[in-house]
């Protein structure tokens, strides 16, 4: 087979602009090192958690408050509400000292109030 | 040794930016000549490739084998390319002018260049998608064959047969606008 010539294609050539290319890819660069850096925020398991603590501190939070309501107002069945309050409390609680709450905790938690 | 593509991609995925910048300076040349391919304007091109290779990174999880990817990045760019001119506005103004203000040219050589240029671009027009790919790749971007063919998943043989044919029609046409030199 008789191989054609190549054609000159240098015209096309997107550095015979070099402003422009060096700009393009400048642009480029900075766009790449904010997805590496996003991706790694993403990946990272601490921030993961950090996602996830804050809505449900902010539930607890809210449960605690609406608790804290029915005991004031003196509303029936407040002995088992108590129990739940002090449980939520005990959780959250642990959940900031990044620990999990002991059998003796909770045994406590929920034995206070029967023993009144 | 340069760095094979796997490393970088396992690189990359660690979080190790100056790996995605060597990936960027390997590769971007030859996604613009895809795109270009694909799109025939450079003004596109230019945004096609920029707009691939962010969304490669992103997705680089997504990439199977690290090994290949040079041919995973290739395929988004040509997916991302193939979008574009399908949604493509219909008032699109033809942004290659551009180039008419490229540092150190006068007025009369830039549109000198801009002409050929034009000519060039309704040449490979006339050719199918896969042999401009081919041709730019190899003419334009200095691939050899055998890495052509591994970015874009043919034998090697296939690609010479494309270029070959690619080669003599671009002449043909470009012939037969009058311009050869």
């Amino acid at each position: 087979m008789n191989e054609p010539e190549p054609v000159d294609l240098s015209p096309l050539d997107p550095e015979r602009d070099p402003q422009r290319w060096t700009l393009l890819m400048a642009a480029t660069r900075l766009r790449v090192s904010e997805a590496v850096r996003r991706r790694s925020r993403e990946a990272d398991p601490l921030a993961v958690v950090t996602q996830w603590a804050r809505p449900i501190l902010a539930a607890a939070a809210t449960i605690l408050l609406l608790l804290g309501a029915a005991t004031v107002f003196g509303v029936p069945g407040m002995r088992e509400m108590s129990q739940a309050r002090r449980l939520a409390y005990l959780t959250q609680s642990s959940v900031l000292r990044g620990q999990t709450p002991t059998g003796a905790e909770l045994m406590a938690a929920m034995r206070l109030e029967s023993e009144r | 040794m340069e760095e094979s593509d796997a490393d970088l991609v396992l690189r990359v995925r660690r979080g190790d930016g100056q790996a995605a910048d060597l990936l960027l300076e390997r590769y971007m040349r030859a996604c613009r000549a895809v795109a270009l391919a694909v799109t025939g304007s450079e003004a596109d091109a230019d945004d096609v490739c920029q707009d691939a290779f962010v969304s490669a990174i992103e997705r680089i999880d997504d990439c199977r084998e690290p090994a290949r990817f040079g041919g995973w990045l290739l395929q988004i760019v040509r997916n991302r390319a193939r979008n574009l001119l399908r949604h493509h506005d219909a008032r699109r103004t033809d942004r290659l002018d551009e180039h008419a203000v490229a540092e150190g040219r006068s007025p009369d050589q830039e549109t000198e260049l801009e002409d050929l240029r034009e000519r060039l671009r309704a040449a490979l027009a006339g050719l199918p998608e896969t042999h401009r790919e081919i041709v730019l790749l190899h003419d334009l971007e200095g691939w050899k064959h055998v890495e052509i063919a591994e970015r874009l998943d043919l034998p090697p043989g296939t690609v010479r047969s494309h270029l070959h044919h690619a080669r003599r029609r671009l002449r043909e046409i470009l012939g037969n606008m009058g311009t050869e030199r």
